[in-house]
């Protein structure tokens, strides 16, 4: 069966906002994601990383290379494919409710059934009771959980996520960590998680993509088959097989980082 | 405890302790200049040719009216109704130009704020505009439209459009790019992006700008009518002051100032308020 996401020979090159000279970001890049898997994808800060889950989102154009979900090539934004951004994209004048359903809204779907989804992804990112919120008011985990929702009522072929939980406190990332791993379990997204975080890729990914720095190239892919469901922090802290993939990946990162010098 | 303990508790309650206070050390001066005002009518300091007493002020009113056949007759702009055709002239003036001028300082100061050509292409022209002040353009608008309402609205619509341009360009360019990106994500075409994101996120911005667009405006109108007017409060201040008619003056200056306190602070505060509170964007010194 084909892959959910297909990357071919993707490079970029951008000129630098400042100085005008030109920036090897990626270096034919090609990955797979499978229907339902989750891929991680590490690497060292500047590594490009960001770079292809813009060009993936369609935000960023291309020109070498494939990019293609579902068998399609894809150029320029799409509901196929959904994005959970780093920062706050949530808009603070609409509600927790009507952000959630904003994809929905966009698409046309009738007010009727457009409450019925959003019910039931605020159930499943556990906002009951704050619908009529807005952003504001919530805290920076509960927004990206809003993020999410919003992400997943659209119903996308593939999810791509920008380091969501790199802005929240430790204690509300494990916890927003295990929350996906139980949404994931619940929809069967085929998702595509951006982080700098090693344990989080160890702990999220079915399949983690280790980047070199830039200009940014697949170092390496380590697939970690660890059931979804044993997959609670608590348990897994002390797992073997959990912390021999954690520490494959790290030093794997770790090389990427050395070779980097004092600059 | 007295009554007039009592009465102040239950007013504190009503009003709220801070916003009593704020009204009444606003109220001072006012009452001081009114004080003072009594006074020199009771004792003729300056004489009345100079300061007139406020019955007559008042009378004037009725004087300007007298041939107005009531209510019906002021609100259809009979030719009697002096006072009220004034008023209704320059609020109508203002109107019309808010009409046009508001949708089109909005339409171009979004489309500035998303494209970083046109906003180059027209930030200059426009501060080149702002830095002559609407009254400067008055003996050209003369020139090309002759005194009446086409002139006035030329001089109101000049400010208006240019202070919501630039104020709606600072909006739209105040919201995170990130909002455009996400709602394109969502499947959200250009138009979706304008409605969903840039003008909600703007609209703080908008709303100061339609405030100090009416402010700059209002001054605009009332000079603009003073000299390429026929009609209207300035326009009434003026030949008031040419025909020694001190009481007229001082009604008119006075309207004027009341009629955009109201409009300002029933209106145009409670909607800045609004737009800012209930969605959290306070502007913070960054």
């Amino acid at each position: 069966m084909q892959a959910k996401l297909v990357v071919q020979g993707l490079t970029h090159h951008y000129p630098d906002e400042y100085t005008g000279e030109d920036v090897h970001a990626l270096d034919n890049v090609s990955l797979e994601v499978e229907d339902g898997i989750f891929a991680a994808v590490v690497g060292p800060s500047g590594c490009g990383k960001t770079t292809l889950l813009n060009i993936l989102a369609g935000l960023l154009p291309y020109r070498e290379g494939h990019v293609k979900v579902d068998g399609v090539d894809v150029h320029g934004p799409g509901p196929d494919r959904g994005v959970v951004f780093q920062e706050h994209a949530i808009l603070p004048w609409r509600s927790v409710a009507r952000n959630i359903g904003h994809g929905l809204e966009i698409q046309g779907v009738p007010a009727d059934e457009r409450q019925r989804k959003v019910a039931e992804f605020v159930e499943l990112v556990g906002l009951g009771g704050f619908e009529d919120r807005y952003p504001h008011e919530l805290s920076g985990g509960m927004k990206q959980r809003v993020s999410l929702a919003r992400t997943l009522c659209s119903n996308p072929i593939v999810m791509l996520m920008d380091e969501p939980f790199a802005a929240v406190d430790a204690q509300t990332r494990i916890t927003l960590q295990e929350e996906l791993n139980r949404i994931a379990i619940a929809t069967r997204k085929t998702i595509l998680f951006i982080t700098h975080n090693v344990d989080e890729a160890a702990f999220l990914g079915d399949k983690c993509f280790i980047f070199t720095r830039r200009p940014g190239k697949l170092k390496a892919t380590v697939k970690i088959n660890i059931p979804r469901d044993r997959r609670i922090w608590k348990d897994l802290i002390n797992d073997s097989e959990f912390t021999n993939h954690r520490d494959e990946i790290l030093t794997l990162v770790r090389e990427e980082v050395s070779t980097l010098g004092d600059d | 405890m007295s009554t007039i303990q009592e009465l102040s508790i239950a007013v504190q309650r009503r009003f709220g302790r801070q916003r009593l206070r704020r009204i009444i050390l606003g109220a001072i001066p006012f009452v001081t200049l009114a004080f003072l005002w009594y006074l020199n009518t009771a004792n003729e300091w300056l004489p009345p040719v100079y300061i007139p007493p406020f019955a007559s002020v008042w009378e004037a009113i009725f004087l300007l009216e007298e041939e107005c056949m009531g209510f019906m007759d002021a609100l259809t702009m009979g030719s009697g109704c002096m006072f009220t055709n004034h008023v209704f002239s320059s609020l109508g003036r203002v109107g019309l130009s808010l009409l046009i001028g508001l949708p089109l300082g909005i339409a171009f100061g979004v489309v500035a704020g998303m494209n970083r050509r046109i906003a180059n292409a027209l930030e200059p022209l426009g501060i080149f505009a702002n830095s002559i002040s609407g009254i400067a353009w008055l003996p050209l608008a003369i020139v090309w439209f002759g005194i009446g309402t086409a002139t006035t609205i030329f001089i109101l619509l000049n400010t208006i459009f240019w202070l919501v341009f630039f104020n709606t360009l600072l909006g739209v360019r105040s919201v995170p790019r990130v909002y455009e990106n996400s709602v394109r994500t969502l499947g959200g075409s250009r138009w979706n992006v304008i409605t969903q994101v840039y003008f909600p996120g703007a609209l703080p911005s908008i709303v100061t700008g339609i405030r100090m667009s009416m402010g700059f405006g209002w001054r605009a109108l009332i000079a603009a009518e003073m000299i390429g007017g026929d009609s209207g409060l300035g326009f009434m201040i003026f030949v008031s002051a040419s025909e020694y008619k001190v009481e007229e003056v001082f009604l008119g200056v006075l309207v004027i100032a009341l009629i955009w306190m109201f409009t300002d602070r029933t209106m145009l505060v409670p909607l800045e308020k609004w737009t800012i509170q209930r969605w959290g964007l306070v502007w913070r010194p960054s």
